[in-house]
Order: structure tokens, then sequence, then C-alpha cells
């Protein structure tokens, strides 16, 4: 009875479909898939978890690689595919309205989100402008930040604060720790005892999941520090590995497209195309972190002096 | 294979592949380090560097921690609750009964993230008393043991009561007849009496809860208290990822609940408590008179915090519009519950897929349970005592271990067809984690047939097969289907090994609830969660029915 099962299994799963591993809103990927199929007839089948699982899962399959197409939510993890030399080039006609500097050979964004200050209004505080307001007293106790180990997007933050301020980031960083600011998980974990009231803010919450909350009618508000934050455009890329290339390129292109950039839009991500618009501030109007003076810190050596410092090592 | 071997041959061939193949390869990787490239090189190179990491202490120990304050927390609710109810004719027993079922039914980590949004600051229960500051007792070690222990506690509560009603009383009474005081009856008599049963059920309790992920998982990232299988998830399933450390740590979890087991068994082991001889007995129950308003209070009381706050605040949460908008009328809403049947049919392909593989676990682990305790019991055949540990062995495999070894196993390139990224690779996790169940149940029903039954058949010329068939099969059926049931609602709800193994495209009722939290939506997670929880508590109450025997 097993073996009738299992070569029944291995009858459905080997059907001609994309497969298509993606960090950030599961809803954006189900749609992209399902405008996608009902353009060429091909199915898609999503993994939708958190950057970090998402490599995580890349990394254990690497004997017998599963992934075609990969969106992360963290430029940094595109660049270190590139240089493991497991993406295969690829641009797509569909990027030409794409800016330059969200556009390599071998990826592309297919959105930007920014990082900012989500912060209750009915919490009873004052409305923060800046990130250090956090580390007053008044936000005592009351601040959840993001694990940037499992968010790609919140990692891009501390690297574009340490990149700008260097050792003062750190600064920031302990005193936000002797204020009392804890890490929540991923994103959304670190965002929901805010919306309860348990907490007053989140540091460095990745903007769509708020304005989408906000939408709902959550009493929440998105601010972009007076100083500057990073933008984490969310890179796509094909995997070298993948048998099924040609419907790849072809997603690229279908989520590039001006149907598959409204969609992003509607996920309150910014588009990467300039010439889509979208319900929510585009980066063009975001004081951005000063680019690095030298070469950006790496990764590893962010995360783990992070960890250390909030004792989770 | 001639007609006699095929039996033990189907048996052994799919525990070999249910239970001995995730577990060899744990122990491989946890041994060579190298393994998932294919080089055997560096042995016991992961021991040497997980042992020398300096939190691994704090992990084991708090682990150890949390498994002893659960097993004490569940021995001071459960064993007062269970011997009143055992002993004593509790006004309305059969309904408290069915509401100490339902923390059994609730998934874990729902049950925690309920807690959460109850307790928090500005939670459910600041909001109705304003002055109940509870929200630092909640994210300590403190409150993930009471949390575990709401949940775990029934599993104590069953076992006393079921073990004290069947032998307690009649005993007891015998020695008051002979002028023992109502205590040293007690004391004497009914409490040795159901002490294997209050061992048995608290080692259980410390297993269940130290191979537990969703409460330390979903409370733990806030009160920065870490278990082993914390650990395990994050080598596993963060990047970079470390399958070597998170098979020795696999090990160090299975090593805690094989010594749990072994004190079990040693303590039930001496003693001969067996006060069934078969014949029929009337079990009378004394009556509380002074003390009834006294003791319903307190099965009220337990009910309140254990079962009603986690269910309401879930409730509170599927039926909001906005967390921020806090309890209020004008914030009620029908929104999460629409968006379940919106969303591009995700969660009802989550449901379907979730009962699918619930009905097929349920009807593979038990027909191989079926399989596995009549060699055993009945056929006594050669190799029975491998049969037979290796279909209980799951009960101390935390799912987390059985999913690091199916990955390990199956996710190579050397096997010409593979279940991995596959549902099959779920059926096989979840036919591993829930054997035991019709093994435990089918073997004591079996052991309870005398076997002159089995010889006579064969006498008259009935095959063992025919004999398992015929006779055997409708005796035991009850049983047996009443396990599966068991199987059934414990696997349309798993976690852990769901989120590791769940290929792209296909998702459970718990995946989808899951990641609907991790996005944010916790409204539609907490939509889908009473949809579950509903339907698992249907689907017991239908499962006792069919058994027509009280809860058990």
């Amino acid at each position: 009875m097993t073996a009738m099962t299992l070569s029944l299994a291995m009858a459905a799963g080997s059907a001609q479909a994309l497969t298509l591993y993606t960090a950030g809103p599961g809803s954006l990927a189900k749609k992209l898939a399902a405008g996608y199929e009902k353009q060429t007839g091909v199915k898609v089948d999503v993994f939708q978890a958190t950057t970090g699982k998402v490599m995580a899962r890349l990394d254990a399959e690497q004997a017998n690689p599963r992934a075609d197409v990969l969106i992360s939510a963290s430029w940094d993890t595109a660049t270190d595919l590139e240089k493991r030399g497991w993406l295969l080039e690829y641009q797509s006609p569909n990027a030409e309205p794409v800016p330059a500097q969200f556009k390599t050979p071998y990826y592309v964004a297919q959105g930007i989100s920014a990082l900012g200050i989500v912060w209750n209004t009915k919490s009873g505080t004052t409305e923060p402008k800046d990130w250090g307001d956090l580390a007053k007293p008044e936000f005592k106790d009351k601040v959840t930040t993001p694990d940037p180990s499992l968010s790609g997007a919140s990692l891009d933050l501390l690297i574009g604060l340490q990149n700008a301020h260097a050792q003062q980031a750190w600064k920031l960083f302990e005193d936000l720790k002797a204020n009392g600011m804890i890490i929540a998980g991923p994103n959304a974990q670190a965002l929901t005892p805010v919306l309860q009231g348990a907490k007053a803010a989140v540091f460095g919450a990745v903007d769509y999941v708020s304005y989408a909350s906000v939408q709902d009618g959550e009493s929440v508000k998105v601010i972009f520090p007076s100083s500057g934050t990073a933008i984490a455009p969310r890179p796509m890329m094909i995997l070298k590995s993948s048998q099924q290339q040609k419907e790849a390129k072809a997603f690229i292109d279908y989520a590039l497209s001006p149907e598959g950039q409204k969609l992003v839009a509607d996920a309150w991500l910014m588009p990467a195309r300039t010439d889509i618009d979208a319900k929510r501030p585009l980066f063009k109007s975001l004081k951005l972190l000063p680019e690095a003076s030298q070469a950006s810190a790496s990764r590893k050596d962010v995360l783990e002096r992070f960890a250390k410092l909030f004792g989770q090592q | 294979m001639n007609r006699n071997a095929l039996l033990p041959g189907v048996t052994g061939i799919a525990l070999l592949l249910l239970v001995a193949v995730p577990v060899s390869f744990v122990i491989l990787q946890a041994v060579f380090p190298h393994l998932d490239t294919g080089v055997y090189s560096a042995p016991f190179r992961a021991f040497t560097r997980v042992f020398a990491e300096p939190q691994l202490r704090e992990l084991f120990s708090t682990t150890i921690k949390v498994g002893l304050g659960v097993a004490l927390c569940s021995g001071l609710i459960g064993i007062p609750l269970g011997a009143l109810r055992g002993l004593f004719a509790l006004p309305g027993a059969a309904l408290w009964d069915v509401l100490f079922l339902v923390p059994f039914l609730l998934p874990p980590y729902i049950a925690a993230l309920s807690w959460m949004l109850a307790l928090q600051t500005h939670g459910y229960v600041q909001q109705l008393v304003p002055w109940l500051h509870l929200n630092d007792f909640l994210f300590s070690v403190t409150g993930m043991v009471i949390v575990m222990t709401l949940n775990v506690f029934p599993v104590v509560y069953f076992a006393v009561s079921r073990s004290m009603a069947a032998s307690g009383s009649r005993l007891a009474d015998v020695a008051r007849i002979h002028g023992a005081g109502p205590w040293r009856a007690f004391s004497r008599v009914t409490l040795p009496m159901a002490l294997p049963a209050m061992a048995s059920s608290l080692l259980l309790a410390f297993t269940l809860s130290i191979e537990e992920y969703g409460v330390p998982g979903a409370l733990g990232s806030r009160s920065g208290v870490m278990l082993l299988t914390t650990g395990i998830e994050a080598r596993l399933a963060d990047w970079p990822i470390d399958l070597p450390g998170a098979a020795v740590l696999s090990l160090m979890l299975v090593a805690i609940a094989l010594c749990a087991y072994s004190v079990q068994r040693a303590v039930v082991a001496g003693k001969n408590v067996e006060s069934m001889t078969g014949k029929p007995a009337d079990i009378t129950q004394k009556r509380l008179k002074g003390w009834t308003i006294p003791v319903l209070a307190l099965f009220t009381l337990v009910t309140l915090i254990a079962v009603a706050l986690p269910i309401l605040s879930m409730m509170a949460t599927a039926f909001s519009g906005t967390l921020s908008g806090g309890l209020s009328l004008s914030n009620l809403t029908l929104r999460h519950f629409g968006a379940l049947f919106a969303a591009h049919g995700d969660a009802l392909s989550a449901l379907s897929t979730s009962l699918s593989l619930a009905l097929g676990t349920a009807l593979i682990a038990g027909a191989t349970g079926l399989l596995a305790s009549w060699l055993v019991v009945v056929r006594k055949i050669r190799g029975s005592a491998l049969i037979d540990g290796l279909s209980l062995l799951p009960a101390a495999l935390p799912g987390i271990v059985v999913g690091v070894g199916l990955i390990l196993a199956w996710n190579r390139s050397f096997w010409p067809v593979t279940p991995y990224n596959t549902w099959a690779i779920l059926l096989l996790a979840y036919c591993c984690l829930l054997l035991p169940y019709p093994v435990r149940y089918v073997s004591a029903a079996l052991k309870q047939i005398g076997g002159n039954l089995d010889a006579a058949a064969r006498v008259h010329g009935a095959t063992a097969a025919q004999t398992l068939r015929l006779i055997l099969l409708p005796l035991v059926f009850p049983s047996l289907l009443a396990s599966m049931m068991m199987v059934f609602a414990v696997a349309s709800r798993e976690l852990v090994t769901s989120l590791l193994l769940s290929p792209a495209g296909v998702q459970t009722v718990s995946v989808y609830v899951w990641r609907q939290f991790e996005q944010g939506s916790v409204g539609d997670g907490m939509a889908m969660a009473s949809v579950a929880v509903l339907l698992s508590l249907t689907l017991m109450l239908a499962a006792v029915r069919l058994q027509r025997k009280p809860l058990a």
C-alpha cells in the first residue's frame, strides 16, 4: 500500500510546473502565479516563507535543486548566489524601465520596500521622527524589531545604517538594547504586539506589511526617519539548475510586465518600473541613507555582532 | 515470498521505511558531518563542535527545566482533578471529560498565540480587567511552562481518573470494611494502585513538553528563551543551515526522551496493580455530599483558565476587524472567515490537503499498527522484539527529528524516485510519528483476547491471515477505530514536520495558519484555526461515540 501511494505521489510531482521560492507577501506570489498561468498555461508551485527560510531550503536542496525562480527580500542574498555561480544570466526586455541601480545581468528587482518606524497612534507616546527617538525613556520597553537573521529587509537596514554611520550605528543599537527593545521573530511577529498595543513601535519594519495593516483599519502609522532609511529592492533571479529556463524567463517577463507590476503595486510595494503608479510614497521621495564610503559590511559580520549584542548567541 | 512470510514481510518493510530510515540518517548525519555532500570524513567533528558551544548548556538545562516544570504542574492540576473524577460521582462527569479534551486538540502554537493575544499588555484580559498585568509573567520560562501545562495536563487527568475509577474505590471499600479510616484507605490502597498511571502520564507530559515546538516557537522569541526544539529548527530552517548541528541536537533530544521512557518503564515494571479479573464489577462512586459545590467550582475554574480563555481569545481575534480596535461591538466582523473562501481557494485547498493526508495517515498507520501488534502479541514471531521496538520508537521521537531524518534520507540524488518534495513525504512523516497510537491501542485489545479463539480457528484449518481477518479484527475493531480517529485528529493539525517538509505548492492547515501569522494576517489565521479546531473536536467526539465507551 505504501509503495502504491508513493508511486502515485511520484506521478503527481513530476507535472511540468514552474517552482517559485519567494520571501514576502504570499498573496502577491499567488496572484503573480495565477496571472502567469492564465497567460502561458504553465502552473506555478509556490513556496513562500521568510528570507532566512527560503534561503535555508535552497541550501538544503543543493544536491538536488528544486527551485526555478527565486524572489528574495534581500539584495545581498542575490549577490551571494551570483558569487556562488548559481544564477542564470538573463535580462528581460521588460526590465527596460527599471532604474539601473535595481538590475544586474543576473537579477532584477521585482519591487522595492522601504524600512521605517511603525508607530501605534493610540499608544500614548509622541510620534517618533527619527531612529534615535526610540532609544528615549518614553519608549522604554515599548519597541520591537524584526530578527535580521530571518528577515532580509531588516538585515539590509542594519547594513545600511552601519555603512552610513559606522560606530554611531552600533551606539544606537546598544542604546536601543539598553532601552529594552526586543527582537521578535520575523517582520509580522514584530508588528503584531504593536497592533494590539503591547508595544508602541517597531524599529525597522518593512513598510508594505504595515501599509496593508493600515488599509485594514489598524491604528498604526508608517514613519520614514528624518536621518534617512534603507530601501530593500527584492531581487528576482533564475537558478542555473532550472530545467525550465524558458518558462522561468517568461515568468520574470510577466512579473515585470505592466500587469505584473500593477500586482506588485497593489501589494503596497514600490514597483520596480518607474512607469507604474503606486498608492504609496515612492523611493524618489524618500530620504535614503548615504552610500557606503568603503566596502559594504559583510552580512555575516553584521548578523553575528547584532546577535551577540542582543544575547542571542 | 510464500504466504506465511507475506504479512511479516510487508510489516517489516513498512517499519523500515517509516521509522528505521529517517532515524538512521539522523545518526549518520550527526556522525559524519559532510554526509550531505557524500563524504564520510571528519567523523564526530559535529559533536565536538556543538558540545563546545557556550549556549548549549543553557539550551539543554532550559529544556530539562521546562520538561520537569510541565510534568510537575500537570501533576498538580491533573492528579487532584483526576482523583475527584475517578472516585466520586461528579455531576456532569462526561461534560468535564469533553471539556478537558479541548486543550489536547488545540494545536499548541495556536494556544500559545491565543495566550499571547489574551495576556500581553493591552491584550484581551487587560482590556477587560485593566489592573491585571500578566505580560511579564507570560513571556518568561514560567509562563511557557504554564501555557504548556494547560495543553498537556489532560493526559494526566485522564490517566489518573480512569485508573482510580477502575480499581481504586472497590479495594478501598474493602479496606474501610476492615477498619481503615477514609484517609488511610486512600493513602495505603487507592493511591498506590494509581501510582503507575500517575508515573507514566507524568513522564508522558515530560516528553510531550520537551518535544514541543509550537509554544517555545511562539513565546520564545519574545522572552528570549531557547529550547532544544527551537534550536534545532533554527539550525535547520534559517540561513545558513547547519545540518550536522541539527542532527547532533536531535540526538540529544531523543536521548532525553529515551531516558524518560526507561525511567517510566522501571517505575511501572515492578508493580502488579492488576485488579481487573474480567468478571463484571460494579463500579460505585462515592457521593460528594457537602463538597459538591467547592469541587464543581474547582472544575469550573480550571475549565475557564485552560479551555475557555484560549478559545475565547482565538475566537475574539477571528471575529475582530482589527487588533488595534480591541474588544468592541463595532470591531466585530466576518471578514476573516470570508477571506478563507477568497484567496484563490488557498485556504480550502489547505483544508482538503490536511484532511486527505490525515485520512491516508489513519489508514496506513492503522494497518501497519494492527499488523505489527498482531505479529508481536498473537503470532510472537521471530524478531518480534525488533518490530515492537520500531513500532513504539516514534513515541520518543520529536516531530522535528523525524522531519530532519526524512530530509536527510530522501533529498539525495541517488534515489531513482523519491517522495521528497511531494505530499508523500508528509504522509511518511505523519505515519512515523503517529504509529504508536494504533500499536498501543490494538496491542492492549489483543492482550485481552484469550489465546483459545486463535487456536480454535487454526485447528479448523484457517490460515493465520484468515484468523486475523475473520476472528481478531472484528474483536479489536473498536480500539483500532478509536486510535485511527485519534491519528486523524492529530495529523490534521501537525505543524513542525509540515513546516519543514511541505513542498512548494502544498499547504496544510497548520502551515497556512503559521504563514498567515508570519505575514501579519493574525485574524485570517485565527479564523482558519477556529474552523480546524471545530472540525477536529467533531471528529474526536465521533470517534468516542463510535467506540461506544466513555472517554478514555
